[in-house]
């Protein structure tokens, strides 16, 4: 879900982010409800490969996303593969790559800020019991602007320790981006009172 | 108007008292603050929109109170910090430059098209839907800038701005906020040759303002001093 929006013009595209959201659980509920049959999961495959090229995405990119699930169906199959028929454990590691395929699709088709907007809206009933839907919608959207810059101070500190030559340890990389991160959580609570967030 | 105001300013942290009993007017279009490391320069620029708070003493910012009315101040006084990382909140370069005019009551296209226009103005339209963290620290410094800008504040505070930046880069952002921006401009910089471009320029050494005037003159006692 970091920024992985491709801008477009397909219907997907223009499909509002609150309704595709719905639709996407709905999927997912009646993937997961679903007999444990490789050949019923045929049609949700080709339903999602169909959608891809509906929002202009190629079979290239389906691949490439699909091959990123590749570590989640390894550890999924391992974890099954010997106490359930090999059927049943393909149907399992096909339904949740089918699922996060159709999860994919919405963060490619969908700005984050509609993201963002369509989950503060949902939120909106729980005001009620407290909670502060545009703190969520701007938590989240902080979440997903941080990660790389976490990931950043990781290299950053890989590479110091390489310069080095010290050996890979994990306390050495553990405290430093501990540090780091709070240090830019500082900062950053400096620029949202800068720019006017109380 | 556009004074700033200090009357007997005294910042004290638990380790440090970090400006003391500062006071003074100033009315210019570019303002530059010069000092070694831990002078009080970037305190003196934070107290400017109530990012610290005073010990003792008064500040007013075009007619406010930073600590009183730090609402409407901060949608007067925008502030550039030196590390463009760490001042994108928002995932994409479009969305961080529209954050900043949330709650404005700007409907969504109005919101597009002021986005679009300050995008274009510092040469970033092209990468509207990019992720804000590939820029360059360069566009990520001008994005800071549009994201300041967009809010249409009568001042601006940049607290080093150019630190992190290569010459290039630096030039670039320099000539932006030193001769195209209309606004107001504090700097507090390290970059002597900026400085030298303001029209007036503060000194501090110690958390004391220890001398103030025309640029060229109290950049040469500095230079002098440090020798």
């Amino acid at each position: 879900m970091i920024s992985l929006y491709r801008p477009g013009d397909s219907a997907l595209h223009r499909l509002p982010a609150g309704p595709k959201l719905l639709i996407v659980m709905a999927l997912a509920l009646a993937l997961s409800l679903a007999p444990a049959d490789p050949w019923l999961l045929a049609p949700a495959v080709a339903g999602v490969a169909g959608a891809y090229l509906l929002a202009g995405l190629g079979p290239r990119d389906l691949g490439q996303e699909a091959w990123r699930l590749r570590w989640i169906v390894l550890v999924l199959a391992v974890g099954q593969i010997f106490f359930l028929p090999w059927q049943t454990v393909a149907a399992n590691a096909g339904r949740v790559v089918v699922v996060i395929l159709l999860a994919n699709l919405v963060t490619l088709t969908t700005r984050t800020e509609r993201l963002v907007d369509a989950i503060e809206r949902a939120l909106t009933p729980l005001r009620r019991l407290g909670v502060n839907p545009g703190r969520v919608a701007l938590m989240l959207s902080m979440t997903i602007t941080t990660i790389p810059v976490i990931a950043g101070y990781a290299t950053q500190i890989r590479e110091a320790q390489r310069a080095r030559g010290v050996p890979l340890a994990p306390l050495a990389f553990v405290v430093p981006l501990l540090i780091m991160t709070l240090k830019h959580a500082d900062d950053l609570a400096d620029a949202l009172t800068a720019r006017g967030v109380d | 108007m556009r004074t700033i105001e200090l009357s007997a300013v005294t910042v004290e942290f638990p380790a440090r008292v970090a400006l003391h009993d500062v006071s003074v007017h100033l009315d210019q279009r570019r303002i530059a603050v010069i000092g070694a490391n831990g002078s009080g320069k970037s305190t003196f620029a934070r107290t400017l929109n109530g990012l610290v708070t005073p010990t003792a003493g008064q500040v007013r910012v075009h007619g406010l109170d930073p600590v009183r009315q730090a609402k409407q101040l901060r949608r007067r006084v925008g502030f550039v910090f030196s590390n463009p990382d760490t001042q994108i909140i928002m995932p994409t370069v479009a969305e961080d430059a529209a954050f900043s005019l949330r709650g404005r009551g700007l409907s969504r296209a109005e919101i597009r098209e002021r986005v679009g226009a300050a995008l274009a103005r510092v040469g970033l339209v092209e990468y509207a839907d990019a992720p804000a963290h590939t820029l360059s620290g360069g566009e990520k410094q001008l994005l800071a800038l549009t994201a300041v800008l967009i809010g249409e504040p009568s001042l601006v505070v940049a607290d080093e701005p150019t630190a992190y930046l290569d010459a290039a880069n630096s030039r670039r952002i320099a000539r932006f906020l030193l001769d195209e921006m209309p606004q107001q401009l504090v700097l507090a910089t390290h970059d002597l040759r900026l400085a030298a471009r303001c029209d007036i320029a503060l000194r501090f050494e110690d958390g004391r303002l220890i001398d103030l005037g025309d640029p060229a003159s109290v950049i040469a006692k500095y230079e002098v001093d440090q020798a």
